[in-house]
């Protein structure tokens, strides 16, 4: 009762904006903000289930590739750098370079050499996605609590086990604070490079409605992509809560799911 | 037989600000097989700096620390440590169990070996029905306890302790001091103990090594005669008792006249 209740209270604010924008939308006959009905009508033509596989299949699969390299370079890279001080200090002017640089940036430069296909744009979400996990990754494996591997140090534990027993798992957190961040990017450059130089795509479908006054479908687009963003934190949170359940006991927070966690 | 030989430890640091600190200056002891030795000293003189070189964490500036003959360099097999703060050498992402067993994971053991190591460490501590809890669930004195499991599953023959019931509340502290002469005795172990806890150190002590103020040294040792098993009422009531526990004070005091200095 008190989920349905707590539910009721998260919907009021946006069933509310959705429905004064509709009332407006109705009556004011902009060309710029269709009527929702005119949206909604759009939405279940265009999405439901036509341009899914031409357009949000592909859309989803390049963002998932590129977060999906990142994340794993990321985490290994930065657990090479945060444990090996010299290979840190050498490679540290490159990534604070690196990171300071916008993505968009380089897209210009990597349509060159990888042309308007798929390969640039995994590329370009790679390059976006790769820097919060590995600075956070290197920051959570040098961080690691002194007496802990000092403890490791006493019980003979080897350099492989200390990896995967005590660095990584002390570094999860920051490892998967790193991640959000990562993924919001991700689905931006997902975005941007299909609008700068794609044949289909969610962000393509965005653009090339717009230019083709088609409104209401454009609407829809960012509409269908506005989901997607949605739907990717909720997973997100969903998994950091399994992973971190011992972190958040450690801390004295509540550990099972009666009590809302604070969306940061 | 002389298990413990520390002779003549001397260790520096550059302090940040640039200049030489020397924390322990010509620190010499030995410690017998079974024996139950505490190390007491005012605050800030470098016991935990003692314990590490001791436990081969640290390398020493000068001198030497030998166990069983060997000099040591990096930490024996045979000997354990339990940390002061438990909250930080358990590991939170492991239940009890996984946290005693993780260093017989690597000792080359079967799994019935580390399953019955595991089983009679858990049972000696008392927490047989928390095998599955995580550290964090459990009391500070409960999680200390596991540090203990899994030191003694290790099958150490010294114990290493740094102050373990410094953060632990009085009434636990007079618990788990039972329960680690218990453990002394059963297992056969020898321990070196540092405190800051004089009682604590009298009643625990077959003898008493009190620190000087850094650049440290040991600047008296208090033999401790009294009966054993010790007990928290009998043995605190003994005369003898208030007398080695005030030679103690004053030799931490710097007051001390007529005792015996080595």
């Amino acid at each position: 009762m008190r989920r349905l209740r707590h539910l009721a209270q998260e919907m009021m604010v946006p069933v509310g904006l959705v429905a004064a924008f509709g009332l407006w939308s109705a009556r004011a006959e902009s060309f710029y903000f269709p009527s929702l009905t005119r949206i909604v009508e759009r939405f279940s033509d265009v999405w439901l289930f036509d341009r899914v596989v031409p357009d949000l299949v592909p859309s989803v699969v390049r963002m998932i590739s590129g977060y999906g390299i990142a994340v794993i370079l990321g985490i290994a890279t930065g657990l090479l750098c945060g444990c090996l001080p010299t290979l840190r200090v050498g490679v540290d002017p490159i990534v604070q370079f690196m990171r300071a640089l916008p993505s968009p940036a380089l897209i210009p430069f990597v349509i060159l050499i990888l042309g308007i296909g798929d390969a640039m744009k995994v590329t370009v979400i790679f390059t976006g996605a790769l820097w919060p996990i590995l600075l956070n990754t290197m920051d959570g494996a040098m961080s690691v609590d002194e007496t802990m591997l000092d403890m490791a140090k006493t019980y003979h534990l080897p350099a492989r086990a200390r990896l995967r027993h005590v660095v990584l798992p002390a570094a999860s957190p920051r490892i998967l604070a790193g991640m959000r961040t990562s993924l919001s990017i991700a689905i931006v450059l997902m975005v941007v490079s299909e609008m700068v130089a794609s044949t289909n795509g969610v962000g393509y479908f965005v653009l090339s409605s717009q230019r083709s006054f088609a409104i209401p479908d454009m609407w829809s687009g960012i509409i269908v992509l506005g989901i997607l963003g949605y739907v990717a934190n909720i997973a997100f949170v969903r998994v950091e809560r399994q992973l971190l359940y011992w972190h958040r006991g450690a801390n004295g927070l509540a550990v099972d799911d009666t009590s809302r966690k604070l969306q940061i | 037989m002389t298990v413990l030989e520390v002779e003549s430890l001397s260790k520096s640091f550059l302090a940040p600000s640039g200049e030489h600190v020397t924390a322990i200056q010509e620190l010499t002891f030995d410690v017998a097989a079974g024996e139950f030795v505490c190390i007491v000293g005012p605050s800030g003189c470098g016991k935990t700096t003692l314990l590490k070189c001791v436990s081969g964490l640290m390398a020493p500036s000068q001198g030497v620390v030998r166990v069983r003959g060997a000099v040591v360099d990096g930490t024996p097999d045979e000997l354990a440590v339990v940390f002061q703060d438990y909250s930080r050498s358990l590991l939170p992402w492991m239940s009890v169990e996984q946290n005693i067993q993780l260093p017989l994971r690597y000792k080359g053991l079967s799994r019935s070996e580390i399953d019955r190591l595991t089983g009679e460490a858990i049972n000696a501590v008392g927490l047989g029905e928390f095998e599955a809890h995580y550290p964090w669930q459990l009391s500070g004195g409960m999680q200390q306890r596991v540090a203990i499991a899994r030191a003694i599953a290790y099958e150490p023959s010294i114990l290493l302790m740094d102050e373990p019931f410094a953060s632990v509340d009085a009434q636990t502290r007079t618990d788990l001091e039972d329960l680690l002469l218990d453990i002394w005795r059963r297992f056969e172990i020898t321990v070196l103990f540092v405190t800051h806890d004089i009682d604590e150190s009298v009643y625990l002590a077959d003898r008493v090594l009190v620190l000087d103020r850094r650049p440290t040294s040991i600047r008296t040792v208090v033999e401790v005669p009294l009966e054993r098993p010790r007990d928290q009422l009998k043995t605190k009531a003994d005369p003898a008792y208030a007398d080695l526990r005030s030679q103690v004070f004053r030799a931490i005091r710097r007051q001390e006249e007529g005792f015996e200095d080595r």
